[in-house]
């Protein structure tokens, strides 16, 4: 994704992704979105409330069963041996067989890829699941359970950096990744689906520009007229469609007035026109990102 | 630009006689030709999305790869000659996620840990044998420093083996005290040993494991110092059990779970060691580079570990005071101890070399047609 886009992405969704760029093994380059910390953080919640009614599901027969019969530490051993299983299983699988996404990745749009942009190996699924058990869940739980009774102070103060230094990690890497990801070269993105709208170009043109007149915007500013154009016909859109009219005819000195039925077929002609210009401009390799930049002379 | 000069070039062309002109644009056209075959793509993705590559018949999935290659050469046009957002938006999209069902993983839990344990694991134990040495003789260091000063001074017990290891043993201790409290203790039943003992072992091991392998982090000093720590209680018990004529029982005692269990341990020490090697001599990369290029190595080395971790404590917890005969006891801990051996010295040899290679050709557009047609 180019500058202009960067920006008009910015100017229109008010947030500033981080992008990276991979290449496919065809060689062309794919853009893709990091996933927000928020989203993987929901993420992994839900996927932790879906493991926990899993293992419930399955603890509560064998802990019944196995307390009719006294054996009440076995019960124990068994459910958090079932548990450890399930865990593990639950995001192996899933990322296994749904191509990089758990229920809860899948519900808030994210995957897992590759980071170099290879296929996305199953060795590196299991490598990057196992080691979020070393990572967090064997620490915790001996801090939850044992961290009174069998380890010391130093040994507790251990765990407890050992938890707080892999917690922070997402945060102090530009790729957002958690040990798991650094160790499987995997990153977690997140996955929009488009939708692909009609084509806003008019073939007929009603009004002409002049050359001189096209010149007077770039890139960016005809992408959020785009964004205008292609909003829900609302008497708010309409009032800001406008003020824009208004303030085009201004710049580019349209001097006969546009009657307020005409505003919407003549600011479809002015970006038809408009676009026509910069993407010919853009094929002799003079880019104008928005209205600021330079402009460029032909010849 | 300034006003007048956009009234000068008006009244320049209406003077020229301003033709309505038919405007044909070539991101419009590049448009038209192509969008159908973006359409089908979209719904094949999306069906895959779904419900997997199962969901397409053979022709579909033949098509897929074609137009999946079409998309990425649109895109790579549309950058170029198109300014319009959406479009561009959505090739990005659409490129991005087809490649994804193109090369998403191609293989199901049950594979994928088969390639992991069958594999991978043994090939990254077996990459680190230096380290596995390394780490090894720290131990023996410290096992003989242990000893060595104990046999001279059981004083030195004391200091070596903290009072939660000991379990009332100590310079006070006599012949008969650990023949019977320890060595062959009776068995406290399958609740006690499986459930409760067991897990603290495993616990306690695996928290000492994790802190030799992550304090390779700091330049490994820290894995060498724990790993000769660790071998000091251990030279320091032997001294005691030799000095009451007990070495063999207690060697006995102490293989059936010990071989796994400092097996484990070593293994963490040399997947912290492998950490600082990368960490100390990055050679042409960045530190933190090299770390991810190798860290996967060190990390299925932890994996490892934990493994054989779950092991020793259920053979420490659950079997040891089970077996009450020194031979026996020999037996068996030398036997998984061999067992560990053979598993990470020989399985997957010959697939290590083709495993990698044959999961990559697997993963490829046409290989989603060749394994549907298997």
């Amino acid at each position: 994704m180019t500058l202009a886009h960067e920006r008009t992405a910015q100017f229109l969704e008010g947030v500033r992704r981080e992008r990276r760029q991979i290449i496919t093994p065809e060689g062309v380059p794919v853009t893709v979105d990091l996933a927000d910390y928020g989203e993987r953080l929901i993420a992994f919640m839900l996927d932790l409330v879906i493991w926990l009614v899993l293992t419930l599901a399955i603890y509560i027969p064998i802990i019944a069963a196995i307390a009719a019969s006294g054996g009440s530490l076995i019960a124990i051993s068994i459910a958090l041996f079932i548990g450890f299983v399930v865990r593990n299983m639950y995001f192996v699988y899933f990322e296994l067989a749904w191509r990089g996404a758990t229920p809860g990745k899948r519900l808030v749009g994210l995957r897992v890829i590759d980071r170099a942009g290879g296929p996305l190996l199953p060795s590196a699924i299991v490598a990057r699941n196992l080691t979020r058990e070393v990572e967090t869940f064997i620490p915790l739980g001996v801090l939850l359970t044992w961290g009174k009774a069998a380890t010391g102070d130093w040994e507790s103060l251990a765990i407890a950096l050992w938890l707080l230094f892999f917690a922070a990690l997402p945060f102090i890497n530009r790729d957002r990744m958690r040990g798991g990801d650094l160790i499987a070269g995997t990153m977690v993105i997140s996955l929009p689906k488009r939708v692909l709208s009609s084509d806003l170009v008019e073939n007929t043109a009603q009004y002409t520009f002049t050359e001189l007149q096209l010149r007077a915007y770039g890139a960016f500013e005809l992408q959020v007229l785009e964004e205008l154009l292609r909003h829900p016909d609302t008497p708010e859109t309409m009032r800001v469609l406008n003020e824009v009219c208004d303030k085009i005819c201004r710049k580019i000195g349209w001097a006969t007035p546009v009657p307020p039925a005409e505003v919407v077929p003549f600011l479809r002609e002015f970006y038809t026109a408009e676009r026509g210009f910069l993407e010919r401009e853009q094929l002799y390799g003079k880019v104008r990102a928005d209205k600021f930049s330079p402009p460029t002379k032909a010849g | 630009m300034t006003v007048t000069d956009i009234a000068a070039d008006r009244s320049a062309l209406e003077a020229g006689g301003a033709a309505k002109t038919e405007l044909v644009l070539k991101s419009s056209e590049f448009r038209k030709g192509r969008e159908a075959g973006w359409r089908e793509l979209e719904g094949l993705v999306g069906r895959v999305e779904r419900r997997g590559v199962r969901a397409l018949s053979l022709d579909e999935l033949q098509r897929l790869p074609i137009l999946y290659r079409a998309a990425l050469s649109s895109l790579s046009v549309a950058r170029t000659i198109a300014l319009d957002r959406n479009l561009l938006l959505y090739l990005e999209s659409l490129a991005l996620r087809s490649f994804l069902a193109v090369y998403g993983p191609r293989a199901n839990a049950f594979q994928g840990l088969r390639a992991f344990f069958g594999h991978e694991l043994p090939a990254a134990v077996r990459s680190a044998r230096w380290h596995i040495l390394i780490a090894a003789l720290c131990l023996v260091v410290g096992t003989v420093a242990g000893f060595m000063l104990t046999m001279q001074d059981e004083a030195w017990y004391t200091s070596f083996v903290p009072s939660g290891l000991a379990g009332g043993r100590g310079p006070a201790s006599t012949r008969a005290d650990l023949l019977d409290k320890e060595i062959f203790a009776p068995w406290p039943g399958a609740a006690e040993s499986f459930g409760l003992f067991a897990n603290v072992l495993f616990s306690h091991n695996t928290m000492i494991g994790i802190m030799t392998f992550g304090l390779g982090m700091a330049a490994g000093v820290p894995t060498v110092m724990l790993s000769v720590y660790q071998g000091l209680p251990l030279g320091a018990m032997l001294a005691l059990h030799h000095n009451r004529d007990l070495t063999l029982d207690f060697v006995g005692w102490l293989t059936i779970h010990g071989v796994t269990e400092l097996g484990a341990l070593i293994l963490f020490a040399a997947g912290g060691l492998v950490i600082a090697e990368k960490i100390l001599f990055p050679g042409r990369y960045s530190r933190i580079e090299n770390l991810a290029l190798h860290g996967r190595v060190a990390a299925q080395i932890a994996v490892g570990a934990v493994l054989m971790l779950f092991v020793a404590a259920i053979l420490e917890g659950g079997f040891r005071q089970l077996i009450q005969s020194t031979p026996w006891r020999l037996a068996v801990g030398l036997g998984v101890g061999a067992l560990w051996l053979a598993y990470f010295g020989l399985v997957g040899r010959n697939a290590s070399k083709t495993g990698v290679n044959a999961l990559l050709d697997k993963a490829g557009p046409n290989a989603l047609l060749e394994e549907r047609r298997r």
